[in-house]
């Protein structure tokens, strides 16, 4: 009877080891199916550099992209807000439009979370969701200031950060500085 | 304590107080106690490393080694997780110890948190800090009653007060209804350490641990209406005090008795605040009610209410204590206080001293020091209050104080002396 229990005991604690390994395991999957299916786009950005007790080191990216025009004036803050964008002729991204409902257009679109409308002028304020970009500790301070340095010299646009999307799911992949990975920038 | 009582049996025994057997008896008694002393030690020790080390992994892959590949970090990211599960295997399938069972749990509750935080970290998933705490306090819940760890437990309890506070606190907050969900899943288990090992430290360390958390969470419930929190809050520690007089918990020592001791506290302070007139100007201003809020009250009003019936039925309510009644009479001034700011910063005041010699009988029937202090205390807070708001004489004040601090030396030694009588009869006798 006793060994019964046991047995018993075992085969739950067997699910849920499953259920913990599971759960990484589908982040993982479904982020590796937006980097192989996904479409690339090119987000203009600005570092900044906190940093997270858990995770690390990181840099938060602020995107040019980050207002739109809207009919629409019932904004609450920290709603889901579908951004529809395309691309330009060099691969950066555009806005097409916001809608709090899904659009029968073809465009790619993101989940980004509103911040706040102003009513003023109609534009609602929204951040995008990947803007997080993981460093080796060492290095986020110095992604800031080498963003800073390239941000002075002539040539425009010359931040971004390079994001895969399918079907609303975006993945950062990388963050560039002159067409460079900025870990590889800050090395040189 | 024990060391110092089996040296004196030898001498008990001399005397003829106690018998060889008893001595005998009493001794055994404390050495099977101290063998198991060592245990809880070491119980001690296991989790506080697990804990140490499985922080320590976290920070460690916090670094974000560059140079490795994504396979690696991967690698990585499942490593502490899978040792995590093979040991807490072992334990349950091999039967290993509570020391064995209470360390491995505690590594793998650590070990979960910190895959899910390298995997967001490759990915740069910018994830959403609570849902990352739910799945995290989820995945590991089973885990309390599969190993029967007191150590999850608690990490199951302050884990769920962080997120229910970065939850409902934070800008832009909503109402943490997952925290009941969460706190429901640990209630059977607490309930049975109630009801086996009401006296053991881990059912008092509960006893402290779950009431404190409500008091830091209930606030987050409360978005919208921030008069209510006030009314919510004298409810609940109205229910503390309820509960902490409930059959399971009485007798217990007042340091194991969280429950009682915060609702107690809790009652008087709010109450100080409430013998302010501002704080019942700011109940004249609210002009309608909003409704899931004052729904949530009336259910903790109830909730309260249904307790402090069943104390009635079991026959455990003394009448003369007010602290009982305290939430259902603030409830009233609270609808009085709508239209009218007076009456109940008068009757506020009013309770309160009724509240400081309700406190002080207490004490003198128990012969109970720090509860007869207690009451003074709270009489000595009012009266310090009110010096802030009247434009009463100092000489008055003066005055008031010398006889507060009289009456402090006076109840004490009188009091003394009684139980020094008593004690000379019980001698006598």
């Amino acid at each position: 009877m006793k060994k019964k229990k046991l047995q018993y005991a075992f085969m739950l604690f067997i699910l849920v080891a499953i259920a913990q390994l599971f759960v990484p395991i589908q982040m993982i999957l479904g982020q590796e199916k937006v980097l192989n299916e996904g479409e690339v786009y090119k987000f203009k950005t600005r570092p900044i550099d906190p940093s997270d007790p858990y995770r690390g080191k990181y840099i938060t990216l602020r995107y040019d992209i980050n207002t739109a025009n809207t009919k629409d004036t019932l904004w609450e803050r920290k709603e889901e807000v579908y951004v529809y964008l395309k691309k330009d002729s060099l691969g950066f991204a555009e806005l097409v439009e916001v809608s709090k409902t899904p659009l029968a257009i073809d465009n790619d679109y993101v989940l980004a979370e509103t911040s706040w409308y102003n009513r003023n002028s109609k534009k609602l304020n929204f951040n995008l969701p990947f803007n997080r970009f993981y460093m080796e500790e060492t290095k986020a301070k110095p992604a800031e200031d080498a963003f800073r340095i390239a941000q002075r010299d002539s040539l425009p646009n010359n931040t971004y950060g390079l994001v895969y999307i399918k079907d609303g799911e975006a993945v950062l992949k990388d963050v560039l500085i002159n067409d460079m990975s900025i870990a590889d920038y800050i090395e040189e | 304590m024990n060391s110092k009582l089996t040296k004196e049996l030898p001498e008990l025994v001399e005397n003829g107080v106690i018998s060889q057997d008893v001595a005998l008896k009493i001794e055994r008694y404390y050495q099977s106690k101290s063998n198991e002393n060592p245990n809880r030690l070491f119980t001690v020790f296991g989790v506080l490393g697990s804990v140490l080390v499985g922080l320590g992994i976290i920070l460690i892959l916090a670094h974000n080694w560059d140079n490795f590949s994504k396979v690696i970090k991967t690698i990585f990211a499942f490593a502490p997780l899978v040792i995590g599960q093979v040991l807490v295997g072992f334990s349950l399938l091999k039967k290993k110890s509570a020391t064995w069972k209470e360390a491995s749990g505690t590594f793998l509750f650590f070990a979960v948190g910190a895959s899910m935080a390298i995997v967001s970290q490759i990915y740069n998933i910018p994830g959403n800090f609570n849902s990352y705490m739910l799945t995290w306090i989820i995945l590991c819940s089973p885990l309390i009653y599969l190993l029967k760890s007191h150590a999850l437990v608690l990490l199951h309890i302050i884990f769920t007060t962080i997120y229910a506070c970065e939850y409902g606190y934070a800008f832009g907050s909503k109402t943490p209804w997952m925290y009941l969900v969460l706190i429901i899943l640990i209630i059977p288990y607490y309930i049975k350490l109630i009801q086996n090992r009401s006296k053991a430290n881990i059912t008092s360390v509960i006893n402290w641990l779950l009431p404190l958390s409500f008091i830091i969470v209930l606030g987050a419930f409360i978005t919208k209406f921030d008069e209510l929190i006030f009314l919510s809050y004298i409810i609940l520690f109205g229910l503390f005090y309820n509960l902490g007089k409930g059959p399971r918990f009485d007798n217990l020592k007042l340091r194991q008795n969280g429950y009682l001791v915060l609702g107690s506290l809790g009652t008087v302070i709010l109450l100080l605040i409430a013998s302010f007139r501002w704080i019942w100007k700011d109940v004249l201003r609210i002009s309608s009610f909003a409704t899931t809020e004052t729904t949530l009250v009336a259910v903790l009003f109830i909730t309260t209410a249904f307790v402090l019936t069943y104390l009635f039925l079991k026959k455990r309510v003394n009448k003369l204590n007010l602290f009982h009644f305290i939430f259902i009479i603030m409830t009233l001034l609270f609808f009085v206080g709508l239209t009218n700011d007076i009456t109940p910063t008068i009757v506020t005041n009013v309770l309160l001293l009724i509240l400081g010699i309700n406190a002080i009988k207490i004490g003198v029937d128990k012969m109970h020091f720090g509860i007869l202090n207690y009451g003074l205390v709270i009489i000595t807070a009012l009266i310090f209050s009110r010096f802030f708001d009247t434009n009463m004489s100092f000489v008055i004040r003066g005055l008031l104080f010398v006889v507060v601090g009289v009456g402090f030396f006076a109840t004490n030694y009188v009091m003394l002396k009684k139980q020094k009588s008593k004690a000379q009869k019980t001698l006598k006798k």
